[in-house]
């Protein structure tokens, strides 16, 4: 194998065979873009694409939208994640809290948070508050069924061994609960982000007089398809700047274990 | 800590139940807490597991429990680590001359080392709370290099091998400097080799710093080889309480030695001969 015997080559080329996927399919579509082999009504070109980006960051519409949104899901995403791993926390610590309110949520949970759309708007209009209200929900039970998860499953014998070392309760929380939880509390998160995302461009899209999804659905009304697919790429590039988040805190904060040394 | 170099200062030589004597200097003083058992009793859902149990430990003495599985050899070792309340009876300590109540420290049968701390930071766990942050680092950093494992003070513990992540749990253990230091089959997970390397860095230590050790192992061979008491525990009673006359160090496979496994291998085999007919 000559990937085998060229080590520093392999290192090299490793940091590229992710993007190259990608990068296949773009030129794949423009080709078919350009040859006419699919209609650019339906399809634009990626040069297209890239052109009404250009555009539309030149006439801060773009920036606006993705500002606006981005304060939407953040704040959203603060709101029920610090409510998510607040309940997560007290659930995981004490059984009272979990008997009062774990089955009541676990019902909650089965229900699709997108369902309460009709609700929301009736409650709420089409503020903002239905969209912080809708992220909030989507984001809080990911957040919290794996932080309480991730407290279960610390390892009994390091409680032990903490208190028998004579750590005090929040001693004990502090270095052994929540770095054992942590692993879990991540992968809650990646979910969460991802929600974050869905959701935001859903309330967007049905009732919105800003924000990337209204963008997107303006443009259908007007046959801009490049825009939309604008929109759609955007959401991509997102979705791929939180996962890149989440990786870095990961790297930093886990850096203990062997499962996330590497990548 | 002044209480613990306040009672290093202490001689009491006299507290020393076996003569040792290649070691003169001040680190032989004892700072061994001695262990009264009065009637101790513990029972788990009406099935009793230690019944009515009396026994003596000096000060600074290597008392191993040995027993079948089951025999309540750890249950014996829980209680007086204060794990687990008696159901019935007491447990007293008593330090010759310190002033707070003795450090207990357990070495587990798992290092339970916390994955997410570095090596120093694990040992530093032993120190509880109450130290300052300079002193705990240096204090842990010598507890290390007494295992011979300074140069992986900045290690995660994933990194380390089996019997060094078990040297980091001894070190814990040893840093508060305890009155009495109790080992859950603490080397069972061991290969052969690092075991013995292991049982001799624990005889070395406990030479230089001569705290109490209550060693629970259902290896007869290791019993011997490093305790100056052999109890052999069976269905919650002391069964056999045997006095290892055999001077240190001891050379593995000497005749006495083997002659007092053979008694207690017997003793343990012979007892449940009938029950299996």
């Amino acid at each position: 194998m000559s990937a085998v015997s060229f080590p520093r080559l392999r290192v090299h080329a490793a940091r590229f065979v992710p993007w190259l996927v990608p990068a296949a399919i773009i030129l794949g579509w423009q080709a078919a873009a350009s040859t006419g082999l699919v209609s650019t009504r339906f399809m634009p070109a990626p040069t297209d694409v890239v052109a009404a980006g250009w555009q539309a960051g030149r006439s801060g519409e773009l920036w606006t939208n993705l500002w606006v949104s981005f304060l939407r899901a953040a704040s959203g995403f603060l709101v029920g994640g610090t409510i998510g791993f607040a309940l997560g926390l007290a659930n995981g610590l004490s059984q009272l809290s979990e008997k009062l309110t774990d089955t009541t949520l676990q019902m909650v949970r089965n229900i699709p948070h997108l369902s309460l759309i009709p609700l929301v708007i009736l409650w709420f209009g089409i503020d903002e508050e239905a969209k912080l209200f809708l992220v909030a929900i989507g984001v809080f039970f990911p957040i919290y069924a794996n932080t309480l998860h991730g407290i279960r499953s610390v390892d009994p014998q390091l409680v032990e061994m903490g208190r028998t070392y004579g750590m005090s309760p929040l001693t004990l929380f502090r270095r052994v609960v929540l770095p054992g939880a942590l692993p879990s509390i991540f992968v809650g998160l990646r979910y969460a982000l991802g929600i974050m995302w869905l959701t935001l461009i859903v309330a967007e899209t049905i009732s919105a007089s800003s924000g990337l999804g209204y963008m997107a659905m303006q443009a259908r009304e007007f046959m801009l398809v490049d825009v939309v697919v604008l929109a759609i790429v955007i959401y991509a590039l997102l979705g791929k700047i939180a996962d890149t988040l989440t990786r870095v805190l990961e790297r930093t904060f886990l850096a203990w274990n062997p499962a996330y040394r590497t990548i | 800590m002044t209480a613990t170099t306040l009672s290093r200062t202490i001689d009491a030589p006299a507290v020393r139940t076996a003569p040792r004597p290649q070691e003169t200097g001040p680190a032989a003083s004892a700072t061994g807490v001695a262990v009264t058992l009065r009637g101790l009793a513990k029972s788990f859902d009406g099935h009793r597991v230690i019944e009515g149990l009396d026994l003596h430990i000096p000060a600074g003495q290597f008392v191993a429990v040995v027993g079948r599985s089951g025999c309540g050899k750890s249950t014996l070792l829980r209680l007086v680590l204060g794990l687990e309340q008696p159901s019935a009876g007491r447990i007293a300590f008593d330090t010759a001359g310190a002033l707070r109540a003795p450090t207990k420290r357990i070495m587990f049968q798992e290092p339970r080392l916390l994955p997410w701390a570095k090596v120093v930071d694990n040992v530093a766990v032993g120190l509880g709370e109450g130290v300052p942050r300079a002193e705990r680092r240096t204090r842990a950093q010598a507890a290390l290099a007494e295992v011979g494992l300074t140069e992986k003070a900045g290690n995660w513990p994933a990194t380390l091998s089996g019997g060094q992540r078990q040297r980091v749990a001894l070190a814990r253990a040893l840093v508060s400097r305890p009155g009495l230091l109790a080992l859950d089959e603490p080397l069972g997970a061991l290969d052969a080799l690092t075991r013995i390397d292991m049982q001799d860095m624990i005889e070395r230590i406990w030479r230089a710093q001569s705290f109490t050790a209550i060693l629970v192992t259902h290896d007869v061979a290791e019993s011997v080889a490093m305790a100056d008491r052999i109890l052999v525990v069976e269905d919650g009673r002391i069964a056999l309480d045997l006095t290892v006359d055999v001077p240190r160090p001891r050379r593995r496979g000497d005749a006495a030695l083997a002659a007092l496994e053979g008694r207690i291998l017997d003793h343990l085999l012979r007892e449940r001969a009938p029950a299996r007919t």
